[in-house]
């Protein structure tokens, strides 16, 4: 047991950082609700619930919503399937020439974008796939399989073996295995990887930058654009920015758990 | 990492573990070998999809930056071979060789600074479980699951000229500190930096938290057993415990903080001037502006390298003895 006096010491210091981490969001959110021009904050019966409508239009979020959805929906699904064939081939099947190819993948955890962005944008742009949502997709799949084969091979390693061996032993073959026997039970990772991959995707600005333009661009673009063509206007601002941020902060506010225990051992790693 | 109690051999190399390869693969009877390397070789065909579309996207363009980074090209005419030209244009030319230095202030801000806080509030706090942890853990994640672009809004209307900060400076009476913060030579960098500091700390504070509640109670115990105050019982168990952490940590800011893009072209643009002007910031405009797209690459190629190597770095410092 811990004395009261130490109890109180950690709330005080939980709180402190907690204070410092809400403030600037709450200082946000008032001001996306304030009727005047410079967001000031003003006492809830004042709240201008409008500006989220305002911006909408005025931004054509409706348009670039849309799009980050499609790419982030078209990703997730693609990413879990890259996932999953290549995090069952290393961690259940092995794969032939893996100790070259195992460490290939890992490489690419630590590539940053940087490194490949500009040779990727003038090889895309030969193809006519730069400023197609085909192209970004394949891009941001490439840039999630080193991820994805180390979160599922993970999942898969940690599965007993002995469950593989006796369907073996029953004569299921590798595919079906993996579709009825070995996906079932790594669920759990599975919802984890949809969420951070949701996330990444939907957060991502960089790439979206370098490749959309016009009626392709994404939310965070979109929102980019918006803040400096209205840059009086912060009231907007403010609520075009809690627009584009709501859906990943509903996710978030609803899997928590996975969320924060998915990102600490993507970052810990092995 | 061995498991000789396995009943059967042919999962072994599966888990990958390369030391029990070889004896394995000699005792293992003949029959059993082909079957276990026709399994290797299904492996390869299911993991084909995923390692193409990893070669196409990532590993093609990476040896082919490398190939831009000795050409020079603007984009459109035909490329001409300049071979490091880049490179010493990078570290020669005054303007770009300056986000060196930029880059050396950001680290401080997003990693040592988040690093020191962290580690302090993971030593005040008591190690023991109590009610309520899950919501400050949620609230300290916040920043992480927040696209850097409405951080950057978030941080545009703080540092505002009658933003929260300069109305807080003014009611206090500092009026002669107010000012264009995002807008001033000097102070531009540091108020990006503070930016990463609130993104990055909670995180490092999370990880620490999680690390020290890892770390046997026994060794507290004997700790103050043997006489020592707070201070030698952070020095003696608490940093040594989170040694892992701190290298995560350390490597994960440090990248952040190499790599910034999206905060500084949000609200600086890399200006006022080029005074907060990072390599990625260069990167972009290099390659995509006014193109000279082999000096893009060269830079790209830079900032991998260094990105690698303070993950190595760290990796085996912190896994010395």
């Amino acid at each position: 047991m811990i004395s009261r006096t130490e109890r109180t010491v950690n709330y005080v210091v939980l709180t402190v950082m907690a204070v410092v981490v809400l403030f600037p969001i709450v200082t946000f959110v008032l001001a996306a609700l304030s009727p005047d021009r410079s967001g000031g904050p003003v006492s809830p019966s004042k709240f201008e619930w409008g500006n989220f409508a305002t911006a909408w239009q005025q931004a054509g979020f409706g348009r670039a919503l849309t799009v980050s959805l499609t790419i982030a929906v078209c990703v997730v699904i693609g990413q879990v399937v890259l996932a999953l064939l290549g995090g069952y081939a290393f961690g259940v099947l092995g794969v032939a020439g893996e100790r070259v190819l195992f460490p290939i993948v890992l490489l690419g955890m630590m590539i940053s974008t940087e490194a490949i962005i500009v040779p990727l944008y003038y090889q895309f742009r030969t193809f006519g796939m730069t400023n197609s949502l085909p192209g970004i997709i394949l891009i941001n799949l490439g840039m999630g399989v080193p991820f994805g084969i180390f979160w599922m091979r993970a999942a898969f390693r940690a599965l007993p073996r002995a469950t593989f061996e006796s369907a073996e032993i029953d004569g299921a073959g590798p595919v079906q295995m993996l579709r009825h026997l070995a996906t079932p039970m790594v669920r759990p990772a599975i919802y984890t990887l949809i969420l951070l991959s949701f996330m990444w995707t939907w957060n991502d600005y960089f790439l979206s930058l370098v490749f959309l333009h016009g009626s392709n661009q994404t939310a965070t673009v979109a929102l980019g654009v918006f803040q400096g063509k209205y840059v009086t206007q912060i009231n907007l601002m403010a609520a075009g920015g809690l627009i584009v941020a709501a859906p990943v902060l509903i996710l978030y506010v609803i899997f928590q758990r996975k969320f924060i225990s998915g990102m600490l051992a993507g970052a810990i790693k092995e | 990492m061995s498991a000789p109690a396995r009943s059967t051999g042919v999962w072994t190399a599966a888990a990958g573990s390369a030391a029990a390869e070889p004896r394995e693969t000699a005792s293992a009877p003949p029959r059993r070998r082909s079957a276990r390397r026709r399994r290797r070789w299904t492996g390869l065909a299911f993991a084909a999809l995923p390692l193409a579309v990893y070669a196409v996207v990532v590993l093609a363009p990476l040896v082919q930056s490398i190939q831009y980074s000795f050409f020079k090209w603007d984009g459109v005419s035909a490329a001409t071979w300049v071979g490091f030209d880049n490179y010493v244009t990078f570290v020669t030319d005054p303007i770009l060789r300056s986000t060196f230095g930029h880059v050396l202030v950001l680290i401080c801000f997003f990693a040592l600074l988040p690093i020191v806080l962290g580690l302090f509030s993971a030593a005040l706090l008591t190690r023991a479980k109590q009610p309520g942890m899950a919501v400050y853990r949620w609230i300290f994640f916040l920043p992480q699951v927040m696209t850097t672009v409405v951080i950057a809004l978030v941080f545009k209307r703080i540092y505002a000229p009658d933003g929260p900060l300069n109305q807080a400076l003014r009611a206090i009476g500092l009026d002669s500190l107010a000012r264009t913060w995002l807008g001033d030579f000097t102070w531009a960098l540091p108020a990006l930096g503070l930016i990463g500091t609130w993104v990055t700390f909670g995180f490092c504070m999370v990880l620490f938290i999680s690390g020290t509640s890892a770390i046997a109670p026994e060794l507290y115990e004997a700790a103050r057993m043997d006489g020592a105050g707070p201070f030698r019982e952070f020095f003696a168990v608490t940093l040594p415990g989170l040694r892992g952490q701190l290298a995560v940590a350390l490597t994960l800011t440090m990248t952040a903080a190499l790599r910034t893009f999206d905060l500084v072209w949000i609200t600086t643009h890399g200006g006022p001037g080029t005074s907060t002007l990072t390599p990625a910031v260069a990167l972009y405009k290099a390659a995509f502006q006014n193109p000279q797209v082999g000096l893009a690459a060269a830079i790209g190629v830079v900032m991998a390298v260094l990105c690698l190597v303070v993950a190595l770095v760290i990796t085996r410092v912190s896994e010395r003895d």
